[in-house]
C-alpha cells in the first residue's frame, strides 16, 4: 500500500464508526480487500493511461456524510425531464429511499422484486475482487437488488436515476446494484447518471448482472455528471446458455471518467451486444475498457464503440475478447472509431485479441481520424457554415453507433444529450 | 446585359504551382457560356476559386460578383449569394440525409435574403416537383447524400439541388463525365430548364457532347489557365473537328 494515496488509518475508522447495519459485514470485508490492494496506479498495464491521482487527495473531510446508511435529508426526485418513460428508482448521494423503494416493489408484477441490500437477511456473492470495488464496498450506505423471476418479462423499462447533489466540500459516492434473470426473464434498465456541480468528488458505481439460461437484459448508461467530477463505473455481467445482454453507454459528462465492461459468456449460445459513444472537450478524460470473456462456445460478442474528442480532451478505448480453450465456435467483433476535432484532442485505441480455442470467427478494427475536409468544403458550397458542417458530419458520425443502442424509449433522449453536447464541443470553446 | 461575374486577370494556383494565368472572363446576366480546354487546363480550378476553396491561393487578379468582391467571401457566403458549384466528384457523406442537406441549404439561402424558412411540408412538395422533372425516384431524398449513388445518380441529385437553390450563377464542373446517353439528357433536361434570364450557368466541359444537348451562347477555350479563344457555339464544333493540339499550337503562336 502507498503511502501517499488514501490514508487507511483513516478509512478504516470512518468504516468502523458507520452504525452497525446488514451490510456492516461486507463494508469491513471489503475494506480489508481494499488494504491490499489500494487504488491502481499507472504502472498496471489496465490503467496506463488513466492516473486516479484525485484518490490521493481524499481525506476525512471528503468522507464525512458520504457512507453510512442514512439516506441524505434531501432525495433527489426522478429525471423526468429526460422524458423516458420507465419506473425510476432514485438514489442521491449514494444513498437509497427505502419507502420509496418498497412502494415500487409493490406496484410491480409479481415475478419482480426490488429491495435495498441492507433489508436482506443474506446478501448475494458480491464483487469485491478489484481496488475500486472494494473500495466501493467499503463505504456502500446501501444497495439494490433486482430479481426478476422465470418467465417474467418486464415491459417497462427500470430506471436508476443516480443523483449526486451539488455539495459546499468534496465528497465520495458509491452505488452498487445487482441484477438476477431467472430462465427465459426479460427486462429493460435506463441508468442515468447524473451530478450537481461544485467542487471536487470522486464517485465509483459497481453493477452486477447475472443472466439465467435464455434470459434477456438491455441496459443503458448515461453518464453526464458535472466537468469537474471523478467517476468509475463497472459493469459485470455474466451469462447463462442462451442469455442476451445488450449494452449500451454514452458518456459527455466528468472530468476523469473510467468505466470497465465486463462480460462473460458462461453458458452456450450466449450473445452480448456492447455498444457504445464517448463525446469529450476541453480538459475530459474519459476510458472505456471492455472484456469479453468466452468461456465456451459457440457464443457471439460485439463491441462498437465510437468516440469523437475536441479541445484537449483524451479518450481511451481497450476492447478485449479472450477465446477460452472450451470456446470453439466463438464469434467474436470488436470496432472501435474515433474522431478527432481538435490538434490537441488525443485517442489512445487497443482492441486485443486472444484466442486459445480452434474453429473461431474473430475480427477487429479501429480508426483514428479527423473529418474529411472535401465533405466540409462541399457543405459549406451549399450555403451552411463552417460550424454547422462539422456539426453535421460529427452527427452522422456518432448516428452510427447511437442507431444500435438498446432502450427504444430513451432514444429521443440520447439524441438530445448527444445534440447537446455536440452544441458545446464544435460552437462553443471545446473545439 | 448586366454583368453578373466579372473574373480580370486572375493568378492563381495551388502552393507554388501556378495554374491560372491571367484568365479573364465575363458571364452576363441569363447567359450561358461553356468553357472547354484539354485536361490541366485550369477548368477545374477556375470552378473551384469561385466557390472559394481555400486550397487555392490567388495571387493577383480579381473576381467580382454582382459588383462585389467574391474573393472576399467565404464559400458558404458565396452560396448565400446565389453562386452554386455542381462539383465534378460529388462527396458521399453517409449519415446525413438528402432532403435534410437541401433543406438546410435552402433555408441557409432563404434566411441571408431576410426571407421566411421553409416548413418540412412545403419542402416536400417543391422537393418532389424537382425530383420528377430529374426523372428522380423521391426514395433518394431519404438516402444519405450520394451514398451507394451510381455517377449518374450523383450528377441528377447535383442538379436536383441546383434546381432547389435556384441560384443566380451556376458553375457545372464536368456535369457530363461518367454519364451515359440517358442520364446526360436527364441531366441536360434539368439544366436547360433552369435556365433564365436572371440565371447564368457556366458549363465546364472536356468534350463537345454535352452542348448538343445544353446549347451555349458564348464558348471559351482554356489552355495553360488563360482564356485563348472565346466565340459562339460554332467554336465548339470546330474545335471537335481539330482537336485540342490546334488550341494549343494557336496558344503558342
Amino acid at each position: 500500500m502507498t503511502a501517499e494515496i488514501l490514508d487507511q488509518v483513516s478509512l478504516r475508522s470512518v468504516v468502523t464508526g458507520i452504525p452497525q447495519d446488514a451490510l456492516s459485514g461486507l463494508r469491513r470485508h471489503a475494506l480489508d480487500s481494499f488494504a491490499k490492494h489500494g487504488f491502481p496506479s499507472t504502472r498496471e498495464e489496465d490503467w496506463h493511461y488513466t492516473s486516479l491521482g484525485i484518490a490521493a487527495e481524499i481525506s476525512n473531510d471528503w468522507l464525512q456524510g458520504s457512507a453510512g446508511e442514512d439516506v441524505p435529508e434531501h432525495a433527489a426526485s426522478a429525471p423526468t425531464d429526460t422524458g423516458i418513460d420507465a419506473d425510476w428508482i432514485v438514489v442521491t448521494d449514494g444513498g437509497i429511499d427505502r419507502q420509496a423503494l418498497s412502494l415500487l416493489n409493490e406496484r410491480l408484477s409479481d415475478g419482480v422484486s426490488i429491495l435495498p441490500l441492507s433489508a436482506l437477511s443474506s446478501l448475494p456473492d458480491l464483487y469485491i475482487d478489484d481496488s475500486i470495488a472494494s473500495f466501493n464496498a467499503a463505504l456502500l450506505r446501501d444497495g439494490i437488488l433486482v430479481r426478476v423471476a422465470p418467465g417474467v418479462s418486464i415491459e417497462r423499462p427500470i430506471g436508476f436515476a443516480i443523483l449526486d447533489q451539488a455539495h459546499s466540500s468534496p465528497a465520495v459516492s458509491q452505488v452498487r446494484i445487482v441484477i438476477e434473470t431467472g430462465q427465459g426473464a426479460a427486462a429493460s434498465f435506463v441508468y442515468v447518471d447524473r451530478s450537481g456541480g461544485g467542487p471536487k468528488r470522486f464517485s465509483t458505481s459497481v453493477v452486477e448482472l447475472l443472466l439465467g439460461p435464455d434470459s434477456a437484459i438491455d441496459f443503458l448508461r448515461l453518464q453526464e455528471r458535472a466537468e469537474s467530477h471523478v467517476h468509475t463505473s463497472q459493469f459485470r455481467a455474466s451469462l447463462d446458455a442462451g442469455a442476451v445482454l445488450q449494452h449500451g453507454a454514452i458518456d459527455v459528462g466528468g472530468r476523469l471518467v473510467r468505466n470497465d465492461v465486463h462480460v462473460k459468456l458462461a453458458g452456450p449460445r450466449a450473445r452480448a451486444s456492447l455498444c457504445g459513444a464517448y463525446f469529450a472537450d476541453g480538459q475530459q478524460h474519459v476510458d472505456n475498457h471492455l472484456f469479453a470473456d468466452h468461456l465456451v462456445g459457440p457464443a457471439e460478442s460485439r463491441q462498437d464503440y465510437r468516440g469523437i474528442a475536441a479541445g484537449r480532451a483524451r479518450c481511451i478505448f481497450n476492447g478485449k475478447a479472450v477465446v477460452r480453450p472450451h470456446a470453439g465456435g466463438t464469434d467474436a467483433v470488436q470496432s472501435n472509431h474515433n474522431l478527432l476535432l481538435s490538434e490537441n484532442a488525443e485517442i489512445d485505441t487497443k482492441p486485443e485479441l486472444e484466442i486459445y480455442a480452434d474453429d473461431v470467427k474473430c475480427a477487429h478494427g479501429a480508426t483514428v481520424g479527423q473529418l474529411d475536409e472535401k465533405s466540409v468544403f462541399y457543405l459549406r458550397s451549399r450555403g451552411l457554415g463552417r460550424d454547422e458542417a462539422i456539426l453535421l458530419l460529427t452527427r452522422a458520425f456518432a448516428a452510427n453507433v447511437l442507431g444500435t443502442l438498446p432502450i427504444p424509449a430513451a432514444r429521443q433522449y440520447v439524441d438530445r444529450l448527444v445534440e447537446r453536447k455536440l452544441d458545446s464541443m464544435i460552437g462553443g470553446s471545446g473545439a | 446585359m448586366k454583368k453578373l461575374l466579372e473574373i480580370d486577370n486572375l493568378v492563381a494556383g495551388i502552393g507554388d504551382t501556378r495554374i491560372l494565368n491571367g484568365l479573364s472572363l465575363t458571364v452576363g446576366s441569363g447567359e450561358v457560356h461553356a468553357i472547354m480546354g484539354p485536361n490541366g487546363s485550369g477548368k477545374s480550378t477556375l470552378a473551384q476559386i469561385i466557390a472559394g476553396h481555400d486550397a487555392y491561393t490567388v495571387t493577383s487578379g480579381t473576381v467580382t460578383f454582382c459588383g462585389r468582391n467574391l474573393l472576399d467571401l467565404a464559400p458558404e457566403e458565396r452560396a448565400r449569394e446565389g453562386i452554386f458549384l455542381g462539383f465534378q466528384y460529388p462527396v458521399e457523406i453517409p449519415g446525413v440525409n438528402n432532403a435534410y442537406l437541401l433543406k438546410a441549404a435552402l433555408n441557409a439561402r432563404l434566411k441571408h435574403e431576410g426571407k421566411k424558412e421553409i416548413d418540412a411540408f412545403e419542402f416536400m412538395k417543391i422537393a418532389r416537383e424537382k425530383m420528377s422533372l430529374l426523372d428522380m425516384d423521391p426514395g433518394f431524398l431519404n438516402r444519405g447524400v450520394n451514398e451507394g449513388f451510381s455517377g449518374g445518380e450523383k450528377k441528377r441529385n447535383e442538379i436536383l439541388q441546383m434546381a432547389m437553390l435556384e441560384p443566380r450563377l451556376a458553375i457545372l464542373d464536368e456535369t457530363d463525365s461518367g454519364l451515359d446517353i440517358d442520364a446526360l439528357k436527364a441531366v441536360a433536361k434539368g439544366v436547360n430548364s433552369l435556365r433564365h434570364p436572371d440565371r447564368s450557368i457556366v458549363l465546364v466541359t472536356h468534350y463537345q457532347r454535352l452542348l448538343d444537348y445544353i446549347e451555349p451562347d458564348h464558348v471559351h477555350v482554356l489552355s495553360k489557365g488563360r482564356i485563348v479563344r472565346s466565340g459562339d457555339k460554332s467554336l465548339a464544333t470546330e474545335l471537335e473537328e481539330k482537336g485540342y493540339d490546334w488550341i494549343r499550337e494557336a496558344a503558342s503562336a
